[in-house]
């Protein structure tokens, strides 16, 4: 008893020291510079009366970079309160957990968009993406400008249905309509070498992706997205409402041709091989 | 010897706990770098390497026998260096110039590469140019 108990104290240390490792250098600093920024006034409309979600969007409460930088307010680094808004975690099917589970550190690593280069696709640009994104939004179309790896997307917005036969896409095909102030895209036909999040969440050939993004105020875009895969989850899995934040600054260029990084864990990936003997 | 077995049992429980928890980390550090293994380098800055995905720069290093050792760092995604205003010209008017740095291994063996964290060039002041944890 004595043993579990000790054992139990030294879990709930080295998580503790593990979440206070992870948090971010700013959360750690008593003096904030950077915080959230204010809604700002109401959000502009289009010609034909719907929210007009143009600007450049960073995903966080700040308005501006937060990462690198120093006396940023915890908040301001937060696209959401998961005290407000908890996120439950994915409901895998029994075989999908035990594939992720399967994968070691490196491969894990190596599959990610962050490390090899391939495009992130929908919905992981929108739930895992550090860098800013431009929206176009004129009446019947959305266009997405992502910084990271130079990726875009054109999105229809007059209600029209998916084609009879769409392709594999890393975004998909997405199809939008307005309901009320909010624009929701329907996407279907996703390329199967995508992952939903950089944790190993891959989906099947059924993943069906509702996104809806609503501009509550000048300062703020709200994406919400619900993925479906019944071959791959038990349910259904819903996004927290994220925050984006309008920022003045502007989209950068990111053509990947400099990626050491894979190099470097593909060498790991081999030694890990030889180490087992394989 | 038994408090070690405890805590080397913890920290593999915390290990398996952990990915049940989903992670929207960007990429893991330390799926490439050793965060065991960290050191300060001073020495002098040499040249840059400023592509996507990441920057690199390059400084030599003298060992404690005097040999100077030219060593790579690797750096943030340059679009978050620019956001928190470290620009590339920052480094070009560094070249030549004493640089100290933090930074760990990289987990493969490679010598003489790393992961860089803080920096200061000459002025002094402390600068975050790459992450040294997840």
């Amino acid at each position: 008893m004595k043993v579990h108990l000790r054992y139990g104290f030294a879990c709930l240390a080295v998580l503790t020291l593990l979440y206070v490792l992870s948090l971010p250098a700013g959360a750690q600093n008593s003096e904030s510079t950077i915080k959230v920024m204010p809604p700002g006034g109401p959000a502009p409309r289009m010609a034909d009366g719907h929210p007009d979600l143009s600007g450049l969007w960073l995903p966080n409460s700040a308005g501006q970079g937060v990462s690198g930088r120093f006396g940023v307010d915890p908040l301001a680094r937060r696209q959401f309160d998961p005290k407000v808004t908890p996120e439950e975690p994915p409901s895998f099917q029994p075989w999908a957990l035990a594939k992720i589970k399967a994968m070691t550190p490196t491969e894990l690593e190596l599959s990610k968009s962050s490390v090899n280069c391939m495009p992130r696709g929908v919905p992981a640009i929108w739930l895992q993406n550090p860098y800013s994104t431009q929206l176009v939004s004129t009446p019947g179309q959305l266009v997405q400008l992502f910084e990271v790896l130079n990726n875009f997307r054109v999105i229809p917005t007059d209600g029209r249905p998916h084609t009879r036969y769409p392709e594999p896409l890393f975004q998909g095909e997405g199809v939008g309509r307005w309901e009320g102030d909010t624009l929701v895209v329907d996407g279907i036909s996703f390329d199967e070498r995508t992952y939903i999040t950089p944790n190993g969440w891959f989906h099947s050939d059924a993943l069906h992706v509702v996104e809806r993004y609503t501009r509550p105020s000048m300062n703020y875009l709200i994406v919400e997205i619900t993925v479906e895969d019944p071959k791959v989850l038990t349910k259904p899995w819903k996004s927290a409402p994220r925050r984006w934040t309008l920022t003045n600054d502007h989209i950068n260029e990111f053509y990947c041709t400099n990626n050491h990084e894979l190099d470097e864990l593909q060498k790991l990936r081999t030694q890990e091989l030889e180490s087992k003997g394989k | 010897m038994k408090i070690a077995r405890i805590l080397g049992a913890a920290v593999i429980t915390a290990g398996l706990l952990l990915p049940a928890v989903p992670s929207f980390a960007h990429h893991s550090f330390a799926a490439e770098f050793d965060a065991t293994n960290c050191r300060d380098f001073t020495g002098t800055l040499t040249k840059i390497d400023w592509q996507n995905p990441h920057g690199y720069f390059y400084m030599d290093v003298k060992d404690a026998n005097g040999k100077v050792e030219s060593w790579s760092f690797q750096t943030y995604a340059l679009i978050t260096l620019k956001r928190a205003g470290i620009e590339r010209q920052l480094f070009i008017d560094n070249i030549g110039k004493e640089v100290w740095v933090r930074g760990c291994l990289a987990r493969n063996g490679r010598q003489n590469y790393a992961a860089s964290g803080t920096l200061k060039f000459s002025d002094g002041i402390l600068r975050q140019v790459g992450q040294l944890q997840d």
